[in-house]
């Protein structure tokens, strides 16, 4: 027997609202924690994204979008960048990283980033931590294609698997790319899985450069011919063959043969960006070498010049008034569960005075009264914390689940250890601040008066 | 009843001596005035009075639950109303234990537990708390220790009630109106079984009332109304 068995006996006496208020706090503690974990964590897998790379070169209208679009494949990239002012920008400094990407096809709305093998050998997608294969190797020749972790899940699709891409991302506002058509002509074969990285990049599927230019290859020669169909008058020829990007390619590939990169021209040869990174000792660091590169880069105006890291900070700052409302909101639960505590101790003093009398007459002091009052209030609010992380971690789970299905954000919200201990104790100080005034009351219960009918 | 002494032979102080009590109810218009009142250690003693009279008042003065206007009240030699806050709190939880009409169980407690209380709120010293808690209930003929008192019949909660009273081998209990609704036969039952634990433990005895079939129980039986109404003579006569 001790106090902490009279607070227990004095809750199991009002188990129904002991359990409403103590579910009340977990829901509160539960959601702001489930908030604050989500937060950190987008904000962990936007900066994961933006890997090792030092400057991301594209023609997007704005810095900001050309990291959404290059790094985080938000859209494709609409302006390319040509051979000569790739070839110009890969001379103008000794960078320690070049690699050109080219983002336009997709493979079932997932992104397919065309590039290089330094893709794998040189760019980190998160700093520190390079790319490691789950399964089969990098691509080394055309038509080979490597499964970011997510989309290989998502797909379903395993090593020596053949698959056909779509030029366009497959999606548009409408839902529906009415462009995009099936490259049915040029198979890719799995040849790899990466392993997971927490990072956008797991719903990539990764090509060579030039698996990617000999698709549109085909697509120019296929235009090229229409045209010259169109000017030798064979207008009923055009009816039956749409030369849009409807068209049967498998009824072409019995008539032309296949493009070989030998067929290429520097009109095929285009990227939408390059990855880049300066020479440096320190792998997370940045060079005192960045800023004067950054600027260098910056007054080029046919280019566009981000620096990833940032972009994403810059992005945060956008959306943290938005950031800021939730949490305020969250608060304000939490806020309004400690109210609950407090109305429903309130509401059971005209019971509890008895209780308190009783107690009163068997020795106990005021004090004694007042503080197993509020012990009481506080362990309501520690137990409610602490069924709050658990609510957290299946509002996690839940939320993790939904914003991969529906939105294919490639988020892992974990619970930080400090922000679950500074909520936990913040929601029990919260419950003990509530019990403050119902243990007042109980400090001031007249033992006269509540022992009656005493005869 | 010769005086009690303690084992060289010295005079014990008596359980209970009231001397020159007043209280009045600010409010109500009530008073109470009590010259003297002397209950020896061990000693049993109905006190009778009408509804109404102050019986009730009386014995929370006695226990230190309001204080008088004037006079004082000594349980054990100990003046209760100079004694302060919790320091009085404790001394009232060893040093009385009280019996009521209602019981005034602890809800949602053990039979077992609600003894247990008062040991823990007085804060006595640890050891053989469980022990002497099992003892007393078994005595009282209590077996079901750990049901809660819910579930205990009404002859069952009162002995649990006497039990708990008795936790601390008190100096005195204080029983008020304890067979109020109970039926004569119960009620007879409820006093013997008081009366016994109570002798047994070495407790004083004082039980208030306003059922005169108690008085065949007690050698010793005041009436209240004739206390104050004395005082109030003597007040008269001085004036």
């Amino acid at each position: 027997m001790s106090d902490l068995t009279i607070v227990l006996r004095s809750l199991r006496t009002r188990a129904f609202s002991s359990v409403v208020v103590v579910l009340l706090v977990a829901i509160s503690a539960g959601l702001l924690l489930a908030i604050l974990s989500l937060r950190n964590a987008g904000k962990d897998a936007f900066e994961r994204g933006t890997g090792n790379a030092h400057l991301l070169v594209s023609k997007d209208g704005s810095p900001l979008v050309s990291v959404l679009n290059g790094i985080f494949y938000a859209n494709p990239p609409k302006a390319p960048i040509d051979t000569a002012k790739l070839a110009e920008l890969r001379a103008s400094f000794p960078w320690a990283m070049f690699v050109p990407t080219a983002i336009g096809d997709s493979y079932r709305t997932m992104p397919v980033v065309a590039t290089v093998p330094e893709f794998f050998s040189k760019f980190e997608p998160v700093v520190g931590e390079p790319w490691s294969f789950a399964q089969g190797r990098a691509f080394d020749k055309n038509f080979e294609i490597v499964l970011g972790s997510a989309a290989a899940r998502e797909a379903g699709l395993g090593i020596g698997a053949k698959i056909v891409l779509t030029h366009g991302s497959g999606k548009s506002r409408e839902g529906v790319d009415e462009h995009a058509h099936e490259h049915n002509e040029y198979q890719f074969e799995v040849v790899g899985i990466l392993a997971p990285t927490g990072s956008p990049h797991d719903r990539a599927l990764i090509t060579s450069l030039e698996s990617c230019w000999i698709l549109h290859a085909h697509d120019r020669r296929e235009r090229e011919e229409s045209h010259a169909n169109a000017d030798a008058g064979t207008a009923a020829k055009d009816a039956a063959h749409d030369h849009d990007h409807d068209h049967d390619h498998a009824h072409d590939e019995a008539h032309e043969p296949p493009i070989t990169p030998a067929d290429l021209t520097d009109a095929d040869r285009m990227v939408t960006g390059v990855l880049l990174r300066l020479p440096s000792r320190d792998s997370a660091g940045a060079p005192p070498a960045l800023a004067q590169q950054y600027d260098r880069l910056r007054r080029d105006g046919s280019i566009t010049v981000a620096l990833p890291a940032n972009e994403v900070q810059r992005l945060f700052d956008i959306v943290s008034s938005i950031d800021v409302l939730f949490l305020a909101m969250a608060a304000a639960t939490l806020v309004s569960s400690g109210v609950a505590i407090l109305l429903s101790m309130v509401n059971s003093m005209s019971e509890r005075r008895r209780q308190i009398a009783i107690l009163r007459v068997l020795g106990a002091s005021r004090t004694r009264i007042f503080w197993l009052v509020l012990t009481e209030s506080t362990l309501v609010g520690l137990v409610g914390a602490v069924s709050g992380v658990m609510v957290c971690q299946v509002v996690l789970f839940l939320a993790t689940q939904w914003l991969r299905s529906a939105h294919g954000l490639v988020i892992a919200p974990s619970l930080d250890a400090r922000s679950a201990v500074l909520v936990a104790m913040g929601t029990t100080l919260l419950a003990a601040l509530a019990g403050v005034v119902p243990s007042v009351l109980a400090y001031r219960t007249s033992v006269a008066r509540n022992l009656r009918p005493l005869g | 009843m010769p005086e009690p002494t303690d084992i060289a032979g010295a005079k014990l102080d008596p359980a209970l001596e009231i001397t020159q009590l007043h209280f009045k109810y600010a409010d109500r218009g009530f008073e109470l005035r009590l010259p003297s009142l002397r209950l020896a250690r061990g000693e049993e003693m109905l006190l009778v009075g009408r509804s109404g009279c102050g019986k009730s008042t009386l014995l929370q003065l006695i226990a230190g639950l309001v204080d008088p206007s004037s006079g004082s009240v000594r349980v054990g030699g100990q003046d209760m109303h100079k004694i302060a806050g919790a320091t009085r709190d404790r001394f009232r939880g060893r040093t009385i234990g009280m019996v009521f009409q209602t019981f005034n169980l602890l809800q949602g407690f053990s039979a077992m537990e609600n003894v247990l209380v008062a040991m823990l709120m007085s804060d006595m010293p640890k050891s053989d708390w469980k022990a002497r808690a099992e003892s007393l209930l078994r005595s009282l003929g209590i077996e079901r220790l750990d049901a809660r008192t819910e579930e205990l019949s009404v002859g069952q909660q009162q002995r649990v009630a006497v039990a708990r009273a008795l936790a601390c081998s008190p100096t005195l209990v204080l029983a008020d109106e304890p067979t109020a609704s109970l039926d004569p036969e119960n009620a007879a039952n409820a006093v013997r079984v008081l009366r016994d634990a109570c002798r047994e433990q070495g407790a004083a005895l004082l039980v208030v009332s306003h059922d005169p079939s108690l008085e065949s129980h007690f050698a010793r039986v005041e009436r209240l109304d004739k206390l104050v109404a004395t005082a109030q003579a003597n007040e008269g006569a001085r004036a």
